[in-house]
Parts: C-alpha cells; sequence; structure tokens
C-alpha cells in the first residue's frame, strides 16, 4: 500500500470519529469510566502490595527459648533456626538485653513487680519470615527445633494481609476483564453503527475492488483514535480522583499513599496502550461481520 | 472474455435461479441481457461480480476460472470491471469528483493519478463542469452518467450495468446506452441489463435473453449494420 493511500484511510478513519461524534463521544465516556475503574482497581491492588510488602518487611517476631536455654546453648538454636527456609533474619536477643527494653518502656513500680526476684525472661530470637503465607508451617519447624519454647502469634494479620491481597488482585482481574469486554461492546456498537451509515460507501468500495484490508483501515483507526482520547482523559481523571481520595484517607488515617506522579507514566501508557487495543479490536470484530456481507446484503436489501 | 460453463444456481432457500446456463461474451462485445423479473438475469452478475458462486459448473473470467477464487483474489478480480447501477449510488455528500475519485483512492491510487484520471473521464462522459455539484443537484440521467464515469475511471476491461435505466426518462436512457456504446469503441467489453425491450430495439447489439434461469434467446447483430440507433431499429 503507497503512503499516500495509507494517508487517505487514516484521514477517513479521523473523519469518521468527528462525523459520528455523539456516538464517538458516547464511547470514549464509557470506556473512559471503564478505564477509571480498572485503573482504581489497579491502583488499590498496588497500594495494598505496597503496604503488604512493608508489613511483611517488619515482620518481627520473637522466638522465646526455654528458661534453661543457656546464651551458648542458644547459640546452637540460633543455627538451627536460620536453617529453616523461609526465616530471612534471625537475631539473638538475650534476656539481659530485653529486660533492659522492659525497664525502659515500663513504669518503675511495674517493672520492679516485673522482676521480682529475679529477671523472668527467657533468651530469644527476633526473626523475620520471607513469604507471610507460609506462616504456619514455618511456626512448625520453628516448634520442632530443639530449645524452642514458644513463638509470639501473628498469624492473624498475616492471614488477613495475604488474603486482602489475594482478594486485591483476584477482583482487579476481575474487573479489568468485565469492564475490558463490556469496553469492547460497546466500541464495537459504535464501529458498527458508523459502518451502518457508511454501507453505502463500503458497497461501493467492494464493487470496485477494494481489498477487506482497505475498507478495513478506517473503522480500526476509528476504534484506535477513539481509545487514544479515552486512554488520556482517563489518566488526567484518575489523577484527579486518586489525588482527592488519598489526601482525604491521610486526613483520616496516617497512611502514605504511594504518589500519583511515581505511577503516571506507567498510568500513561498502559491506559493508551489498553484503550488503543479495544479500540482496535473492536474496529475488527465490527468490520468483519460487515466483510463478509456482498453487495446488497451490505445494503441490507 | 466472459464464459459460463453448464452453470447452476440455486440458492439456500431452494429458488433455482439458473440451470445449466452456457454463455460465452467475447472481449470487445457489447452485450444486452434480457428478461422478465426473477428470470435470473441478476443471479448471472451476482456470479460475474463473483458476489455469489454457483451451485454448479465453472465460470471464466478473462481466462481464469473464477469458480472458486479465493476470496482475498476477489477485489483484484472486481478491479478489472466497472459496475454501474440502477439506483446509481453516489454518495451525496461528496462532489461530483470526489464520488469519481472515490473509485481510484479506494484501491489505493496516488492523489496525482487521481488529479489527473477523474477530469479526464468526466469530460468524457461530458459531465466536466459539473465536478464541484453534489449528485442531488443533477438530473436522473446526470448522476447516471457521473456513475458511469466512476465505473470507468480505474479503466476496466468491462463494464457491467444493472438496469442503468431503470431510474431516468427514455430521452436520457438512449442517451446513456450511446455513451456506453461510444465507450464499447474503444474496446471495453459492455453488458447491460435490462427489462426495456424497446430500448433493446434502438440499437443493433447482440442479445442474451434468459427466462426460468435459462437462456432462451441469443441473437446476435446483424453484421452489416453499425449501432446507428435509427437504422438498427427493429432489426435484432
Amino acid at each position: 500500500m503507497s503512503i499516500s493511500g495509507f494517508g487517505y484511510l487514516i484521514k477517513e478513519g479521523l473523519k469518521n470519529v468527528w462525523n459520528n461524534r455523539m456516538m464517538s463521544i458516547a464511547s470514549i465516556g464509557i470506556l473512559v469510566s471503564c478505564l477509571l475503574l480498572t485503573g482504581a482497581a489497579a491502583l488499590m491492588s498496588v497500594n495494598v502490595q505496597q503496604t503488604v510488602k512493608a508489613v511483611g518487611e517488619s515482620n518481627v517476631f520473637t522466638v522465646y527459648l526455654k528458661q534453661n536455654v543457656t546464651e551458648l546453648q542458644a547459640v546452637q538454636v540460633g543455627e538451627n533456626l536460620k536453617n529453616i527456609d523461609n526465616i530471612s533474619s534471625c537475631k539473638f536477643l538475650s534476656r539481659d538485653e530485653a529486660i533492659k527494653q522492659y525497664k525502659k518502656d515500663l513504669p518503675e513500680e511495674i517493672y520492679q513487680e516485673l522482676i521480682g526476684q529475679g529477671n523472668p525472661l527467657p533468651n530469644a530470637f527476633k526473626i523475620s519470615m520471607a513469604d507471610l503465607s507460609k506462616y504456619s508451617d514455618t511456626v512448625t519447624k520453628i516448634k520442632k527445633v530443639s530449645g524452642v519454647d514458644q513463638i509470639s502469634n501473628k498469624s492473624d494479620l498475616a492471614a488477613t494481609l495475604t488474603k486482602l491481597n489475594n482478594l486485591v488482585s483476584t477482583a482487579g482481574i476481575w474487573i479489568i476483564i468485565i469492564l475490558g469486554l463490556i469496553s469492547l461492546f460497546i466500541i464495537s456498537n459504535t464501529i458498527r453503527m458508523t459502518m451502518y451509515s457508511r454501507r453505502f460507501e463500503i458497497s461501493i468500495m467492494k464493487s470496485v475492488g477494494a481489498t477487506n484490508l482497505f475498507v478495513r483501515i478506517p473503522f480500526i483507526v476509528e476504534g484506535m483514535v477513539i481509545g487514544l482520547i479515552s486512554g488520556l482523559i482517563s489518566t488526567l481523571g484518575l489523577m484527579f480522583v486518586y489525588n482527592i481520595l488519598m489526601s482525604s484517607i491521610s486526613n483520616l488515617i496516617h497512611y502514605d499513599a504511594i504518589p500519583f506522579s511515581q505511577m503516571s507514566t506507567g498510568v500513561l501508557v498502559a491506559f493508551i496502550i489498553s484503550g488503543i487495543a479495544i479500540g482496535a479490536l473492536g474496529g475488527i470484530i465490527s468490520v468483519g461481520k460487515y466483510l463478509k456481507k456482498e453487495g446488497n446484503e451490505i445494503l441490507g436489501w | 472474455m466472459i464464459e459460463f460453463k453448464n452453470v447452476s444456481k440455486t440458492y439456500q432457500n431452494g429458488t433455482k435461479a439458473l440451470n445449466n446456463v452456457n454463455i460465452n461474451i467475447d472481449k470487445g462485445e457489447f452485450v444486452f441481457i434480457v428478461g422478465a423479473s426473477g428470470a435470473g438475469k441478476s443471479t448471472f452478475l451476482k456470479l460475474i461480480m463473483h458476489e455469489e458462486t454457483p451451485t454448479n459448473g465453472k465460470i471464466f473470467i478473462n481466462g481464469t476460472n473464477v469458480t472458486n477464487m479465493h476470496h482475498r483474489k476477489v477485489p483484484y478480480l472486481r478491479r478489472t470491471m466497472g459496475i454501474v447501477f440502477q439506483d446509481f449510488r453516489l454518495i451525496d455528500k461528496m462532489t461530483v469528483f470526489d464520488n469519481v475519485a472515490f473509485a481510484m483512492r479506494v484501491i489505493g491510487a496516488s492523489p496525482s493519478a487521481v488529479k489527473r484520471r477523474v477530469p479526464y473521464i468526466l469530460g468524457l462522459v461530458g459531465l466536466k463542469d459539473k465536478a464541484n455539484s453534489r449528485p442531488s443537484q443533477l438530473s436522473g440521467g446526470e448522476q447516471q452518467r457521473v456513475s458511469l464515469a466512476r465505473a470507468l475511471v480505474n479503466n476496466p476491461l468491462m463494464i457491467i450495468a444493472d438496469e442503468p435505466t431503470g431510474n431516468i426518462d427514455p430521452e436520457m436512457s438512449y442517451e446513456i446506452i450511446d455513451l456506453l456504446s461510444e465507450i464499447n469503441k474503444y474496446g471495453t467489453t459492455i453488458i447491460v441489463v435490462t427489462h426495456e425491450q424497446n430500448l433493446v430495439k434502438q440499437f443493433n447489439r447482440r442479445v442474451i435473453e434468459i427466462g426460468n434461469g435459462q437462456v432462451i434467446k441469443d441473437s446476435v447483430p446483424m453484421p452489416d449494420l453499425d449501432n446507428e440507433a435509427d437504422s438498427s431499429e427493429g432489426q435484432i
């Protein structure tokens, strides 16, 4: 295809968007809504994942050793703990250090009552897990280590965060699939309306020997332009909504949301690519049905 | 140029449109296809344009067997034909120039070729001064001439006119067929489907009559007469 021929087709596609502007605006509106909801779900997922990661990274559990385990014996226990798969860090906390910490944190009277006739605290290890979803499994392994008495229980937090992360990811995927299909349906219908209004031209194009590709391109361009415009509007819209929402949340609770500026390029690229892809696909689907028709069938006669 | 060998066409609803038809049209011929409504004339044209495929038999166009031609090749087959419709099928939001140019643009012609060719073709059909008019501003006869210009602009080997005079008055009808005769002089094969017997009688041309899906008459023009309408009247 010559460059001029290609230029003609692009021009025709742009003309389609303008000539059919009411339907184009409706399509852009619906695609923007879909992209906004999808983007909101994605950004929520990113924020939750970051929170889970932050909590995961600060997941410090205390493994208490039995009272009779001496500091020397504790070295061996520490080695055994380090050999467990999911343990990312393991730091010894002697009973003397622990009581010093208590002394700092507790009022004097309570502290005196606590120590009574001596330090009641056992030696311990501060450990972190690499993957919180394997919490229960890891705790079982820790308890099997000789000298270990008990472990501070954070299973609820681990389970809740893992569940929340899975829920957000799954919901995000479904939102993307469902809204993607809705957008596809709306865009292909818009393009089908353009095709209906231009059925006359299509029948003439086919009768003079235009190839299917040549008939198809302006409608695909139309879909892509609708997608591109929707992608740009959605990015601006999402930025606006996200900033308002996050500043409201930050006012209520102490929460450091990821700034939109950190994600803006990714959001823009993702929205433009998905908008253009949905638009192009909508064009391909709707034109495909028409191209199978011949002569008067195209005109519905 | 066009050869139908034992061609039959039965539609999915059971309608038998053509039944064992044998037709041979040579390059440069001018042929009228006549017959009553539902006789099979439209199916004959659809088979030539490959809008339909035959149930039985073979179709050759320009020496190529197009019976079961791959759909990707069909556009290139159609570029050898110029189609003129009864209802003109002009796009009213386009000027006369653009309507004709449209046929060139959609097969990828360059803007310079369009600029050169369209005025020439409009001159050929006598509409050079109407290039900037809209189809709705023209008479029926003029609109059909625009349609003819569009059919001609890609320099096809044959012109297929489906009831080209169906929507215009008798005087204009004569002019259109006369114009087609002029084009035929350049070697373009012309196939005109019509049910207007009076018009056919005014031109000394081959006439193929289709009835009940079969060729019921195939009369050749008188050899000693040219296409002067008056002198050929009643002699086919």
